[in-house]
């Protein structure tokens, strides 16, 4: 092996990286599969695993809280970033500093917005007093009661923590698009909307994808945010699975419903190559 | 034309407001969690909480200092992000050395599959670690952790690394080889203090990465915790006042180093790479 040989220096700067992802990466996920497939104290073959997990009500809610959360999430912060991405785009005074002002919660960790949320949507907590203030609501609302309105809780907490993150790729992408678009659309008298939707949309599309995509991959596996403002009331698939192996004890029915999330998630990273995220990386 | 165009004035007339509306949205959040760790009881704890600090007080946070239930969350929080620096900078950079060298062909997917392995779901890679640490004796040691936070920021510091060591030229390590380098020395001597900046901003990122890290602590912690651990412990106990004390600490450093080096947080360095 004269290639081995040449390259002896490289393969032994490369190799520690390379078996510390086979290792702890790849190979604990292979072990994962595998165990949501054995029985828990036979060690045979089986899909009673996913059989007794699909059976729980719990189950059911978490799969439904993760898609609808994924879905309301997803939607709140990809509006919310087309705008202020647009807004960004224009040259005005204080923009800098209104700028930096919006990407403070790129600053927090997520487990600490999910902290300062519970002030923010407990029942004595500063949104009720605001709604209550400007007389939209005269008794308090029970945020963390379960259902969509937990749901819509729990986006929003995501939606402050990363719609700078969301901002951020759609500015690469507004950067990317030509003035002289711009310019020829203006000589042909297009309104504000129709720039908007017939010039820069289009244009911008591969990034609400790429952004679109790279959320939603993140939407499914949410796991603090809900554990510190939900707890096991409104499980999503990630709490869910934690709940199987720390409070009943059981990795086998936690490795199964890892592994559907990891499905769901694969399905995502496939849509991600597909759409070509090359640039995007490599760049 | 331009006297039709409904949606242009709406935009000219509307855009500072949101933008105003949104900055302030913004920073309401890291204000309150401040505003409740400073403020006495009967301020917070009422059906009709105020809106400015009305009543300052430090009492929480003597109680946090004094308790004695700081430090070891502290120590062990900070020794396990210096420790994960460390590691992942001494194993991911000569390997993006190499992966940056490499032709196209065979470096586009190596990169790839780097930024892939950061989406794959952590609690499907937690629970057979913790499984195993079980049976090694690794739950709630530093080894564990490090070993568990390198996981993530491996392929982390190595993808913001490949990008670094792209941007030095080839030509400088070759010209030191003619001149009578060796090879590694040439790495050594030419190329890493051209890198250094690159692998400064990369220790960082990682070393805040392990910092406010949670779900694999979570999994591998049964007594010794972590500050997020500890956090997370008063949330679950309703320790306002603790919690919201112990959460200021914890972003304390995240937000000054995010602050500084915000021009890095762009196109590559995002989407979920920089989770915080």
């Amino acid at each position: 092996m004269t290639w081995l040989k040449k390259y002896r220096l490289e393969a032994v700067m490369l190799a520690p990286l390379l078996l510390y992802i086979l290792g702890f990466t790849v190979y604990p996920i292979l072990q994962t599969i595998a165990m949501s497939f054995l029985d828990r104290f036979t060690g045979a073959i089986t899909l009673a695993n996913y059989r007794e997990i699909i059976g729980k009500v719990e189950f059911k809610g978490a799969l439904f809280n993760t898609v609808a959360f994924a879905l309301i999430s997803l939607t709140l912060e990809m509006a919310a970033a087309i705008v202020i991405a647009l807004i960004l785009k224009r040259r005005f005074f204080g923009r800098g500093f209104l700028r930096a002002l919006l990407m403070v919660p790129m600053g927090v960790p997520t487990l600490v917005s999910g902290v300062a949320m519970t002030y923010i949507f407990s029942i004595n907590g500063y949104l009720n007093e605001l709604l209550y203030r400007l007389n939209i609501i005269k008794l308090p609302v029970d945020w963390a009661s379960g259902g969509l309105r937990t749901l819509l809780m729990v986006s929003l907490a995501d939606m402050w923590k990363v719609t700078p993150m969301v901002i951020l790729i759609l500015l690469a992408g507004l950067e990317s698009i030509q003035n002289e678009v711009y310019e020829a659309a203006g000589i042909d008298g297009a309104t504000a909307w129709q720039t908007f939707r017939y010039v820069t949309l289009p244009l911008l599309k591969p990034y609400i994808t790429m952004a679109i995509i790279l959320r939603a991959i993140d939407a499914f596996r949410v796991f603090e945010l809900v554990l510190v403002l939900a707890g096991r009331a409104t499980p999503v698939l990630s709490t869910f699975a934690y709940d199987e192996y720390n409070n009943y004890g059981n990795a086998y029915t936690s490795a199964a419903a890892s592994a559907i999330l990891l499905v769901i998630i694969m399905i995502f990273i496939y849509g991600y190559l597909k759409v070509g995220g090359s640039e995007e990386v490599s760049g | 034309m331009r006297g039709r165009d409904f949606s242009g004035k709406i935009s000219d007339s509307l855009y500072l407001p949101v933008t105003l509306i949104a900055a302030i949205a913004m920073v309401i959040p890291v204000y309150i969690l401040f505003k409740v760790s400073v403020s006495a009881p009967g301020e917070i704890l009422t059906a009709h909480p105020s809106f400015l600090i009305k009543d300052f007080t430090l009492e929480h946070w003597v109680k946090v200092l004094k308790s004695g239930n700081l430090k070891a969350p502290f120590v062990k929080s900070f020794t396990v992000a210096t420790l994960t620096t460390v590691a992942a900078v001494l194993i991911a950079s000569p390997a993006a050395y190499v992966i940056a060298r490499m032709p196209r062909k065979i470096k586009y997917p190596l990169v790839l599959s780097l930024f892939l392995t950061r989406m794959f779901p952590e609690v499907g890679i937690a629970l057979p670690i913790s499984v195993q640490f079980i049976k090694m004796n690794l739950i709630d040691t530093y080894t564990g952790l490090v070993l568990a936070h390198l996981i993530l920021n491996l392929p982390f510091a190595a993808w913001i690394l490949v990008g670094t060591f792209e941007t030095i030229p080839k030509d400088l390590e070759e010209a030191a080889m003619v001149d009578g380098a060796g090879k590694i020395e040439s790495l050594i001597k030419v190329i890493t203090p051209l890198a250094l900046p690159g692998i400064a901003v990369a220790a960082i990122f990682v070393w805040l990465n392990s910092w406010n890290e949670f779900t694999y602590a979570l999994y591998l912690t049964v007594s010794q915790r972590t500050l997020p651990l500890q956090t997370y412990y008063y949330v679950v106990r309703g320790g306002w006042f603790d919690a919201a004390t112990y959460a200021t600490i914890l972003t304390i450093p995240v937000m000054v180093v995010t602050f500084f080096l915000q021009r890095y947080m762009k196109g590559g360095y995002l989407s979920g790479a920089v989770k915080g």
